[in-house]
């Protein structure tokens, strides 16, 4: 294979997103060094704006249908990329405004945190235009760097550290796994760019390595039995971080199971998808069984986050271009809800100095706006209609039955049951259970932003979700003639300008 | 305008809901104005669809049709049939009557009103649903709500109240959602009704999933499936089942009723009417709308299960009810054993028995209604619902004891009551096929006397205790407006039943039609006389005339 090093100015469109966010970034910093007394808020508010200029130049590359491929192959940019990254972004725009008030518990280090987001979330685009092995190995490595500091943000936290180091000696592990998983599959097929693999014959050597790099993409989503870092690692990290690592890089590692699982293995589709179902089950059951027993709401949304992911994998295991656009809306709803109900607890943790689910005993009555939205976030998350979470869940099974996956789907929809429990036992706490202080909880207005932001998009795409689906429907078209292993190669993308 | 009917009954309350939310909780007679406002709109709108709706020409009116999702083949896809038309207008009336009921909540009314506008508006989006999606997104949205209102404003078991000790609550309260300790808080009804109903409602959702896979025609649409889809064999049965059962269980058909009277003991008055009166009928509705619909040939094949569950429903009710000591145990339970004939009605598979089902669902809804709200009236005054320990109170209430001696004629089946007229509709359609379940039916109803005056007689009658003689009658008319809403209706259809009978009517007739491949041997004179409205025709009592219409 041959690098084409050449880079035009119109290649460099391509990267625009991506280098202006690099460029933000240093801005970002520098000014942080260069006027000591700049507040933490205008710095936040400063790496927003850079996130939403980014925001903005997606989106016209979206209207304007840019697209194409850099670097041989390594670098892609077509509409699912644009997807990914609009999902990054919004999540992390969302999380920084949830930052704002949690960084004044930080008693060093206040610009720099703002920093590690960005950068954090400049690999996780990166990651979501990764094309061949090598970029997913290195954009995968670059985005976790960020969240191996931002988790044990909290030094004198005993759990922050610790959730750190798990995070970190786990991390590692994953990586292993991934280079070595990458290391084999080069070698049995002598290429590393995805579209190119398809077609190879399915040997031991090459089944071991996908084995290994879903085990590391698996620990990046948090599937069952990849999971055991995520409890402690939410519970431990400050909770801006839990929130932004609960969605932002689910979502990008599920870019890379897309174009790894739906392109490059496209051909032995019926060996992968049992795994894929296997683990789907997994994550589902454990994850909720396991969340009815937690007393923190952290860690339930931990384990609601892992069955979360199962649900996601029912998408991937239907393996068609109906399958890939309900995971792509399942996200969408899921990062609202997500993010809101992160959101809320923020606002209860700043006023009452705890995670606890019994300190929300009452919270209808401390404050009605905060009760109501989790309300609807954690109904969202069960599922519940006319709220988005539902759409997404049964646009999973709708793409998942008309794959036949009947025992999937009998599991996912007990499951939705099983959720549904955990989620209203926080509901009670919250409408039934008497207040046991009564003062009124303030939240402040970035926080209040997010929570808007969270039951606008719960809500709107729960009621009227086409213009969502249309565009999930839209980012996916490359999958859409995946039907056999004759048509897996994707159609050659028209580089921009050429 | 007319042709949005449907459309203003389903978002009035959803609208009112919305205002409520910007309306602080200060202003009591804003948050009032608003609830009653648009419950209102809705009523006459309903009110309007019934007197509107065209029972010569039949089928699906006032049809509304807005594309949701293309990918999805959904779209709100509303229309109303003779079935659907008279369950929207009583869950209209059940919501503009609750809403006077709940007139005098004091914590968190404007919270109270949202929930319940919602809750009425989702059973009345079932009523018209003709999309399956939409049905089952409603349906599962009358669900939360319940929760919060049990959960919020119901009310603890005397057992649970009784209970002393601090360390034995917290246990109940946390334990005691799985393995309830025999005295059921309100919590423990709340989660156990809605995990109930939803785990029921995930098997119908996949019941609607088999059926939109099956039928390969990429639709959620009823009126598609019904005419393109067809299902035999063993998948047909499975889809049956999972749909018959996954709606049964809200009906609520033994044994799948354990969480109905738990959940009306807990309930606020308002919301037991809306359960009892409108929610317990979704379940019916919905096996009628999709099974019958759907799958005419396994619904002839498999109705008798229903024919065969009805029975355990209508005696074991019946006999909890009777040894309950409870007010709302009792009236729960009734209407548990009253829907096993609905039941039989719909399991016979016959024109008469299929009308008669739906007339007492419109009839049992009124009659239940105003139950349970004299139930809500009596524990606002008391503040208990132990029977034993009341008595004599028609001394202090004598408006509220008079509209109960109606409610319980109502709910027996008196003539002059629309009650008997389903009632003797059900029992003389479904003779010729089910004469054993006909007896156990007549039987259920003097059990139904005997459990209803004993409770009568033990809350007005006999002696009263001293410390209720500073309860108070139901004297303004805010106060008497919805339980003389639900004895007008319920006597005024019961002396003049001829429109409800033909639009019921024309509903049924050609679901029978098709279920049973044989149409009507001769037209129900009714049915195409010009007097099709007259209040006075005779209902079809003689064994002639019910032999001519009974396809055997």
């Amino acid at each position: 294979m041959t690098f084409s090093l050449t880079l035009s100015v119109s290649d460099l469109l391509l990267l625009l997103p991506e280098l202006f966010l690099t460029a933000w970034l240093c801005v970002v910093l520098i000014v942080d060094f260069s006027f000591k007394r700049i507040v933490q808020e205008q710095l936040a508010y400063l790496s927003i704006l850079g996130l939403v200029i980014t925001l903005a130049c997606l989106a016209w590359f979206d209207v304007t249908g840019i697209t194409g491929t850099l670097f041989g192959k390594m670098f892609v940019l077509d509409r699912l990329a644009i997807f990914f990254k609009v999902m990054i972004l919004l999540a992390t725009i969302l999380v920084i405004l949830l930052s704002i008030d949690y960084v004044h518990r930080f008693s060093f280090f206040r610009g720099e945190y703002y920093f590690l987001v960005v950068m954090s979330a400049l690999g996780m685009m990166f990651m979501t235009s990764a094309n061949d092995l090598l970029s997913l190995f290195v954009t995968l490595e670059f985005a976790t760097f960020g969240f191996y500091v931002l988790v044990s943000y909290l030094r004198d936290d005993m759990a922050s550290n610790e959730a750190g180091l798990k995070f970190f000696i786990l991390g590692v592990f994953a990586a292993g796994l991934l280079a070595y998983g990458i290391s084999l599959v080069y070698g049995e097929t002598g290429r590393l760019v995805f579209s190119e693999m398809s077609g190879a014959a399915p040997t031991t050597g090459l089944v071991i390595g996908f084995l290994l790099i879903f085990a590391a993409l698996g620990f990046k989503i948090g599937a069952v039995p990849f999971h055991s870092w995520i409890p402690d690692t939410y519970h431990g990290a400050p909770t801006p971080v839990t929130a932004f690592l609960s969605i932002a890089p689910k979502v990008a590692a599920f870019a890379i199971l897309l174009r790894l699982f739906m392109v490059a293995l496209s051909t032995f589709k019926p060996v992968w998808a049992l795994l894929i179902v296997a683990a789907s089950i997994l994550s589902m059951t454990y994850g909720n069984i396991v969340a009815i027993a937690q007393r923190n709401i952290k860690r339930l949304l931990a384990y609601s986050g892992i069955a979360q992911v199962g649900n996601v994998l029912i998408g991937l295991a239907a393996g068609t271009k109906m399958g890939t656009d309900s995971i792509l809306f399942y996200l969408l709803t899921y990062l609202f809800a997500n993010l809101g109900a992160f959101a809320v607890i923020m606002a209860i943790s700043n006023a009452v100095g705890s995670d606890e689910i019994d300190d929300y005993s009452g919270l209808n009555r401390r404050s009605p706006f905060l009760a109501f939205a989790m309300l609807i976030f954690l109904l969202s998350l069960a599922g519940v209609p006319p709220l988005a979470g539902f759409i997404g869940k049964l646009y999973i099974f709708v793409a998942a039955i008309k794959e036949g996956l009947y025992i999937l789907i009998t599991v996912g929809l007990i499951n939705i049951v099983v959720s549904m429990y955990y989620y209203l036992i926080v509901v009670k706490k919250m409408y039934i259970s008497e207040p046991l202080d009564s003062s009124p909880i303030k939240t402040t207005g970035p926080l209040r932003a997010v929570i808007y932001v969270g039951l606008a998009g719960t809500l709107v795409i729960g009621i009227y979700p086409q213009p969502f689906l249309d565009w999930a429907v839209a980012a996916t078209l490359m999958f859409s003639n995946l039907v056999g292993p004759a048509a897996s190669i994707p159609p050659p993308v028209t580089p921009f300008g050429g | 305008m007319a042709e949005y009917t449907l459309l203003i009954i389903l978002f009035a309350p959803f609208a009112g809901a919305l205002a409520l939310i910007f309306v602080s909780n200060r202003q009591v007679s804003l948050v009032r104005g608003i609830a009653a406002g648009s419950a209102f709109v809705s009523l006459i709108a309903s009110v309007y669809l019934f007197y509107a709706y065209d029972a010569v020409k039949g089928g699906f009116q006032f049809i509304q049709r807005i594309e949701w999702s293309r990918q999805l083949g959904i779209s709100l896809h509303l229309g109303v049939d003779g079935i659907g038309t008279p369950l929207v207008l009583a869950s209209a009336i059940l919501l503009f009557a609750g809403i006077f009921v709940s007139w005098h909540i004091k914590d968190r009314m404007k919270e109270f009103y949202i929930w319940i506008l919602i809750l009425a508006a989702a059973t009345i989006g079932v009523f018209m649903s003709l999309d399956l999606f939409f049905l089952y997104f409603f349906y599962e949205m009358s669900v939360i709500p319940m929760y919060l209102l049990l959960g919020m404003w119901g009310s603890h078991t005397k057992k649970y109240l009784e209970m002393t000790d601090t360390e034995g609550l917290r246990q109940r309260d946390s334990v005691g959602f799985i393995f309830n300790f025999g005295a059921n808080s309100k919590e423990y009804a709340a989660m156990k009704l809605v995990l109930f109903l939803s785990a029921f409602a995930v098997a119908a959702l996949m019941g609607i999933l088999l059926i939109y896979k099956f039928s390969g025609l990429n639709t959620f649409d009823i009126l598609i499936l019904r005419e393109q889809a067809h299902f035999s064999g063993p998948l047909a049965t499975l889809i049956w089942l999972l749909i018959f059962f996954g709606f049964a269980s809200i009906a609520p058909i033994w044994p799948l009723h354990s969480w109905s009277p738990v959940g009306h003991a807990a309930a606020p008055a308002a919301t037991s009417m809306l359960h009892a009166g409108v929610l317990m009928k979704l379940g019916h509705f919905s096996i009628i709308r999709v099974a019958f619909e759907i799958l005419p040939e396994t619904t002839r094949e498999l109705m008798p299960i229903a024919a065969v569950l009805c029975v355990f429903s209508i005696i074991y009710g019946g006999l909890v009810a009777y040894y309950a000591k409870d007010t709302k145990y009792v009236i729960g339970y009734s209407s548990s054993s009253h829907m096993g004939y609905v039941f039989l009605g719909m399991a016979a598979l016959d024109y008469i028995s299929l009308s008669g089902a739906v007339i007492y669902m419109f009839a049992h809804a009124m009659a239940t209604g105003m139950l349970f709200a004299m139930a809500g009236w009596v524990y606002d005054q008391t503040h208990t619902r132990d029977i034993p320990s009341l008595g004599g109170l028609s001394n202090r209430m004598p408006f509220i004891s008079a509209a109960f001696v109606i409610g319980c004629m109502a709910s027996i089946g008196m003539p002059g009551t629309v009650n008997f007229i389903a009632e003797v509709m059900i029992i003389v359609g479904s003779w010729n096929k089910y004469p054993f379940q006909v007896v156990v039916a007549v039987l259920g109803i003097v059990l139904t006397m005997a459990y209803l005056f004993k409770m009568m007689r033990g809350l007005f009658y006999g002696s009263m205790a001293e410390k209720y003689s500073h309860s108070h009658d139901a004297v303004t008319v805010i106060d008497r407006l919805p339980l003389l809403i639900m004895i007008t209706v319920s006597i005024s259809f019961g002396i003049f039943p001829g429109h409800l009978y033909s639009v019921v009517r024309s509903g049924v007739d050609p679901l029978i039609a098709r279920i049973t491949k044989v149409v009507p041997v001769a037209e129900h004179p009714m049915m195409n006389s010009p007097h099709a409205a007259s209040p006075l025709v005779p209902l079809p009592a003689s064994r002639e005339a019910i032999a001519k219409v009974t396809p055997r």
